[in-house]
């Protein structure tokens, strides 16, 4: 389960770069460009938002110049707080306890009247105004952390310690509007909420209730503040995967997918509530290993409906990864209802076959013109291509070696493939597979798909392991022809990265085994920095021909 | 609101809450007994974090087998009263429950960290002790070996709950 958990983890991180990077640049672009052509007069300011509206950008302010005053009234105030921290943890004995106490807290109070007093009633101290109010919750914490030391509450009792210093500076953040104090208690809370949870081992309903109620309506303008919380709920869900708390982490995700039904702009409450009921399903497997949890199809399925219709692109690669899981884990569950033990052949091919399926949704989505067909397509073509790579390897073919066929994941196979015969009929009787490049798409499929069954069904080491090498092959030789094709330099790229990779692969696996592996190296780099140059070449030369075509 | 109200309010709430915590343990040390337990020697890796001083104590692991107990199967996490009696120079456990007893024995509180084999490791809330700068370290050689040679006093109030009153250090042991 470790292994699988991880290899999803590899894909989301990759294809979430891959479009994040493309976006960003894209995106980016278009918020820089779109002012400058209202300056120009090119188009007016009501075009100007229709064109970001119609990619939901939001306008980009004009960044303002850094006030000098306010930075530094800040870290002042930060520098002061904290040498009082230190002050405290010194646990210097030349001043009496009591003594000590009544300093600080006068210190904190006067400290706090101060904020207040720059802040409202003198006119154009805001700043250091803001700084104190900072401060005099800073000494507050030093006052709760000293009384805390002479009475010496264990740091097992931390938790009550940051309790008691961020719950009664919440005011402060809230009504008199202090940014600063929003931040800290928001940061305060969240170490209460891991302290609290490792200390006690008990499920804090608290935390969710404090930041659903308190924090997050009142963060409304506050970035940092707001994702500062949005993490400690991604934190809090995680933790149940491992304290098995289902109904905190439940309510975690509900309360998240809530929130971004109320502040739909905020996209971060999406992904939030995306991976939080992802942690969720984990933690339902965890605490009732033999029960599939198929109430997660239910906000899976609103999120996927979101996800689509307000075009987040990122959300999707988390949703697919999502509903993998899950098919995962619920055949995980139905193994150990009928008694049969992981495969790790099993559990690759029916990845692979996922990935497959998926793909086939980009090829439809795009037929029928729906959004997101391209990331069906990366997403399914990484996850077949990853699954097959691993599978090329003897030495992975060998840990299944032996191993009874896990029929629940067979049954799981066969179910997906039976997806994916009916998904190609459907299109193929609309007419949409017949120019050359949906053949080619096809006939990479086909061969994924018979690889796949071999691997499956072949209990011999030397058929398993050709197979998924030829089908690799396949896909090199399909990528580049498909990249001429549709004259689409990444595809053909890929494709020659693929054979590359393929050949550096074998060559290590197979000299690896040999003696003599210096002699190997060196002139297997020089064969593979030959074959490079003259892959290159090749490469620049067919792209030139694709330029002149056009 | 009127912002100055809430200031007013503010400094009233952090002003109460400051006496509520240092009134609920001056409570402990009015109205409760000494006792004065051993420490264990501990590994001194674990002893000294930063500017407090970790304790462990003879009553910090309790064999059911050995002491009077109204059951035998504790779940981690579970409080219990542990009843203390003077045995020579010190305090020892003579008893274990989950309920205090209305009788007028001492009985300290403290919640199971650990059940294995019918012996219990328990926390009282008094394992760690503040020390100033620089000062751990001589606690630290004191604890060290394979005899500890430091006490401490520490109040217990009718409600089972302790604090640390003294630590003492026993040079000539």
């Amino acid at each position: 389960m470790i292994f699988g958990l991880v290899f999803w983890l590899v894909i989301i991180y990759f294809v979430v770069r891959w479009l994040s990077s493309r976006q960003k640049r894209n995106y980016g672009w278009l918020q820089r460009e779109v002012p400058l052509w209202e300056q120009k007069n090119i188009i007016n300011t009501e075009q100007g938002n229709s064109v970001l509206g119609l990619y939901k950008l939001k306008r980009i302010e004009p960044r303002g110049k850094m006030d000098m005053v306010k930075v530094l009234t800040l870290i002042g105030a930060i520098f002061i707080g904290v040498g009082v921290i230190f002050f405290v943890a010194s646990n210097w004995q030349r001043i009496p306890a009591h003594v000590k106490t009544v300093l600080i807290m006068a210190v904190t109070i006067f400290t706090l009247y101060l904020g207040y007093f720059f802040s409202y009633e003198k006119q154009g101290f805001a700043n250091l105004g803001n700084s104190l109010l900072l401060l005099a919750s800073l000494f507050w914490g030093g006052t709760v952390a000293l009384i805390g030391q002479i009475y010496n509450i264990p740091p097992s009792q931390n938790w009550l310690i940051m309790l008691i210093w961020a719950f009664p500076i919440v005011p402060i953040a809230i009504f008199f509007d202090n940014e600063y104090v929003h931040i800290l208690a928001s940061a305060l809370f969240l170490i209460w909420n891991f302290l609290y949870t490792v200390n006690n081992s008990v499920a804090n309903y608290y935390y969710p209730i404090i930041i659903f109620l308190f924090m997050l309506p009142t963060a409304k303008k506050l970035i940092i503040s707001r994702r500062i919380n949005i993490i400690g709920l991604v934190i809090a869900s995680l933790y149940c995967c491992f304290y098995k708390y289902e109904w905190l982490a439940l309510m975690v995700s509900a309360g998240l997918l809530v929130y971004y039904l109320i502040q739909k702009e905020e996209f971060v409450y999406l992904y939030a509530g995306c991976l939080s009921f992802i942690f969720w399903t984990i933690t339902f497997f965890t605490v009732r290993e033999t029960q599939p949890n198929f109430y997660f199809l239910i906000p899976m399925g609103i999120i996927l409906y979101l996800t689509h219709k307000d075009r987040v692109r990122e959300n999707l690669v988390m949703c697919l990864v999502g509903l993998l899981i899950w098919l995962n884990l619920s055949l995980y569950s139905f193994s150990q209802i009928f008694g049969y033990k992981f495969n790790i052949i099993n559990f690759i091919v029916l990845q692979s076959l996922a990935g497959m399926v998926i793909y086939i949704i980009g090829i439809i989505s795009k037929n029928r013109e729906y959004a997101f067909f391209e990331i069906y397509k990366v997403f399914g073509y990484l996850v077949s291509f990853i699954c097959t790579y691993l599978l090329s390897f003897q030495a992975m073919l060998e840990l299944g070696v032996g191993e009874r066929v896990n029929n629940v994941y067979f049954a799981g196979c066969l179910l997906l493939i039976a997806v994916m015969v009916l998904l190609v009929m459907e299109e193929t009787t609309k007419g949409h597979f017949k120019n050359k490049a949906a053949y080619l798409e096809l006939s990479a499929l086909l061969a994924a798909l018979l690889g796949n069954l071999i691997l499956l069904t072949s209990p011999s080491l030397f058929t398993g392991t050709l197979a998924a090498n030829a089908v690799l092959v396949i896909f090199a030789i399909i990528n580049i022809f498909l990249g001429v094709e549709l004259k689409a330099s990444s595809v053909f790229t890929a494709g020659t990265g693929i054979f590359a990779l393929f050949i550096i692969t074998r060559y290590i696996d197979v000299g690896w085994r040999l003696k003599e592996k210096s002699l190997f190296f060196i002139v297997g780099g020089l064969i593979i920095l030959s074959l490079g140059v003259f892959l290159e070449k090749q490469r620049r030369k067919v792209i030139e021909r694709m330029r002149q075509d056009e | 609101m009127n912002k100055k109200i809430i200031l007013f309010l503010v400094i009233l709430l952090w002003i109460v809450l400051a006496l509520a915590m240092i009134i609920s343990k001056q409570s402990t040390f009015k109205t409760g007994k000494a006792v004065v337990l051993e420490t264990v020697p501990v590994d001194p890796r674990d002893l000294l974090r930063g500017d407090y001083v970790v304790l462990r104590y003879k009553i910090s692991t309790l064999d059911l087998n050995q002491i009077k107990s109204e059951k035998m199967d504790y779940r981690a996490g579970e409080a219990i009263y542990v009843k203390l009696e003077p045995k020579g120079k010190f305090w020892e456990p003579t008893a274990v429950q989950s309920k205090r007893s209305s009788d007028n024995g001492i009985y300290i509180r403290g919640k199971v960290r650990h059940t294995y084999s019918k012996q219990l490791t328990v926390i009282y809330g008094i394992e760690s002790y503040f020390v100033p700068e620089g000062e751990g370290k001589e606690l630290e050689r004191n604890t060290r070996g394979s005899k500890s040679s430091v006490s401490v006093e520490a109040i217990v109030d009718s409600g089972g709950n302790a604090l640390i009153k003294k630590v003492y250090i026993d040079k000539n042991r």
